[in-house]
């Protein structure tokens, strides 16, 4: 992190006032987090699309079946299928895996560098008395720079069509 | 939907078999922090007696290290290792690397089994368990703090690695919310008190000696899975769902119907699913969520294993709305869990260690799908079973008689 150090200590250079450039710098940082993350998860899916799409299929087709079953009021069937469907859906579910891995790397390599950086900034919470510390912070930024990122990427070259694929994906539970 | 009387036994059985695994580690916890006095030197030693910028409880328990170039003492001129400390493992960043490319490859070929070789990795592979265990008795706080720096560890790489999956799986609306509240309760429940209750007083030689023992319970099941007991079960299931889907011409127009919550009372409540009624005791459920959070929050790991199979056998619901309800429980309880270890016992954190963890999560996840197939599952199952039950078998004689019975 000490190679990226003069970089991102830029974002916290902005105005020249301290509690403004930590607020401004540290949400800054947070979306560049969901950038990165958001486009290491897009060339992950790419890359595993193939064989998540024949999980999701088993899934869906075992799902189908346990209505079904449900529906018809056969008892021996529906709990065979359900046995079944816990398989299919554990190895899905664990595939996902490697999405969310994909996203949230870059938080932790922001963390760190924030830990060296702001440990001892405590931040008064007006009124509460409480203080939050750079963690809980930068995870309220993360948020924030999540829900920002989410209303524009439709409109971001590259993340447009990918935004149109995961949107897909996502009726099917896939991502 | 009769629910039957045998799934529930097993289910009850279960539970109380966790129930009394929790109350023994939390006794243990409560046993060695009374025990902490006597194992104080009575000679003065020369403390580190600064906090060497290291933050939260982490700073504390070094401070009060002896200091030294010895094993148990910490030399604050010697250069930063792992958590920040000096002279502590540094941990390669291509070690580590590639042991999460490992542990991703599991997760997408084997499964779960990647969260117990995640917790290998923090203990024996980064060498941080032997570090842990050198200030046994000369710094006690710390080897505490370090052993819960450890399982926060495996909790957020296990835990968070499943984020979003979870998040997104809550969106197909498939949340049986009765259900959910109730296991969401005691889950939360359970991911509190375990901090607070074990946090700063377990000992790296217990953790080890109970991670020995959850681990190899787990090789057991695999290995069950692979009898010809298990495999008739297996087998049997698979003949039935294939001859059902032959019986059933498939239907396009199903049309999903969803749940509906129907009574809401204190010992039993209800829904419908597809037309049909399933009911269950919200308190079973609650004291599910509990045990499970619990176990899950003093080993650290994820527990979606362990709710699943829970509910399917207590409430007899589909596994799409019970996985769907335990993934709920299984959020809120991480997301407990890992707030309870880093405010209340205030484990120190080594990020980029996480991060550079992650990278090889996603790199390994991507690995597995293109060479699962040159390895047959049943050999996959094998060696996951030999390494359970080796790995089981080294922690627990470590943890709990301070002996390697198998060379680690």
């Amino acid at each position: 992190m000490q190679i990226l150090d003069p970089i991102l200590i830029l974002f916290y250079r902005l105005t020249g006032h301290p509690l403004v450039d930590y607020y401004l710098g540290t949400f800054l940082l947070a979306l560049l987090t969901v950038l990165v993350g958001e486009l290491t998860i897009s060339i992950v899916f790419r890359i595993n699309k193939a064989h998540l799409d024949k999980l999701n299929a088993r899934v869906e087709k075992m799902k189908r079946l346990s209505e079904e079953a449900l529906n018809l009021g056969d008892e021996k069937a529906y709990r065979a299928i359900n046995k079944e469907g816990n398989d299919a859906f554990g190895h899905l579910f664990f595939n996902k895996f490697g999405l969310s891995a994909a996203s949230l790397w870059p938080i932790f390599f922001a963390l760190a560098w924030m830990q060296e950086r702001f440990a001892e900034i405590a931040l008064p919470i007006p009124w509460i008395g409480w203080e939050i510390n750079y963690f809980f912070f930068f995870l309220l930024c993360y948020i924030l720079a999540r829900i920002f990122f989410g209303r524009i990427k439709r409109h971001l070259p590259y993340f447009k069509s990918m935004h149109r694929m995961l949107v897909a994906y996502d009726h099917k539970g896939v991502i | 939907m009769q629910k039957t009387s045998k799934f529930q036994r097993r289910a009850f059985l279960a539970l109380a078999l966790a129930l009394v695994f929790s109350l023994v580690a939390v006794g243990a916890a409560f046993g060695q922090a009374k025990e902490q006095p006597k194992e104080q030197p009575k000679e003065q030693v020369k403390l580190v007696g600064d906090k060497l910028g290291l933050p939260g409880k982490l700073g504390e328990a070094v401070a009060k290290t002896p200091a030294g170039k010895g094993p148990g003492q910490i030399d604050p001129s010697a250069p930063r290792g792992a958590f920040g400390i000096p002279g502590a493992p540094d941990i390669s960043w291509i070690l580590a690397l590639c042991w999460a490319l490992w542990v991703g490859w599991i997760f997408s070929t084997v499964g779960a089994f990647g969260g117990i070789m995640a917790g290998v990795g923090h203990i024996t592979v980064y060498g941080l368990g032997d570090y842990a265990k050198t200030f046994a008795k000369t710094s006690p706080a710390l080897n505490k703090t370090l052993t819960d720096s450890i399982r926060t560890s495996n909790q957020f790489l296990v835990g968070l690695s499943g984020l979003i999956s979870t998040i997104n799986y809550l969106r197909t609306k498939r949340l049986a919310w009765p259900l959910g509240i109730a296991l969401a309760l005691g889950s939360i429940a359970g991911a509190v008190f375990i901090p607070i209750l074990t946090g700063g007083k377990i000992s790296f030689r217990q953790y080890q000696g109970w991670f020995g023992v959850f681990v190899f319970v787990v090789g057991a099941v695999l290995l069950y899975e692979l009898t010809p007991r298990g495999q008739a079960g297996k087998k049997a299931a698979k003949q039935a769902a294939q001859a059902f889907e032959k019986a059933v011409k498939e239907k396009k127009d199903v049309t999903a119907q969803g749940i509906r919550v129907g009574r809401f009372g204190l010992t039993r409540m209800t829904f419908t699913f597809f037309g049909v009624e399933f009911s269950f005791n919200p308190i079973w459920a609650f004291v599910g969520g509990l045990v499970i959070a619990a176990i899950s929050s003093f080993i650290g790991v994820g527990g979606g294993f362990l709710y699943v199979p829970y509910l399917t056998s207590l409430v007899g619901a589909p596994m799409y709305v019970v996985a769907g309800t335990s993934a709920m429980a299984v959020l809120v309880s991480m997301l407990t869990s890992i707030t309870g270890y880093i405010t209340v016992a205030k484990a120190g954190m080594d990020w980029g260690l996480i991060g550079i963890q992650l990278v090889g999560v996603f790199i390994g996840s991507m690995i597995g799908p293109r060479t699962q197939k040159y390895i047959p599952d049943k050999v996959l199952k094998i060696i996951f079973i030999i390494l359970a039950l080796y790995v089981g078998l080294g922690y627990f004689s470590q943890g709990f008689f301070g002996q390697k019975w198998v060379p680690m």
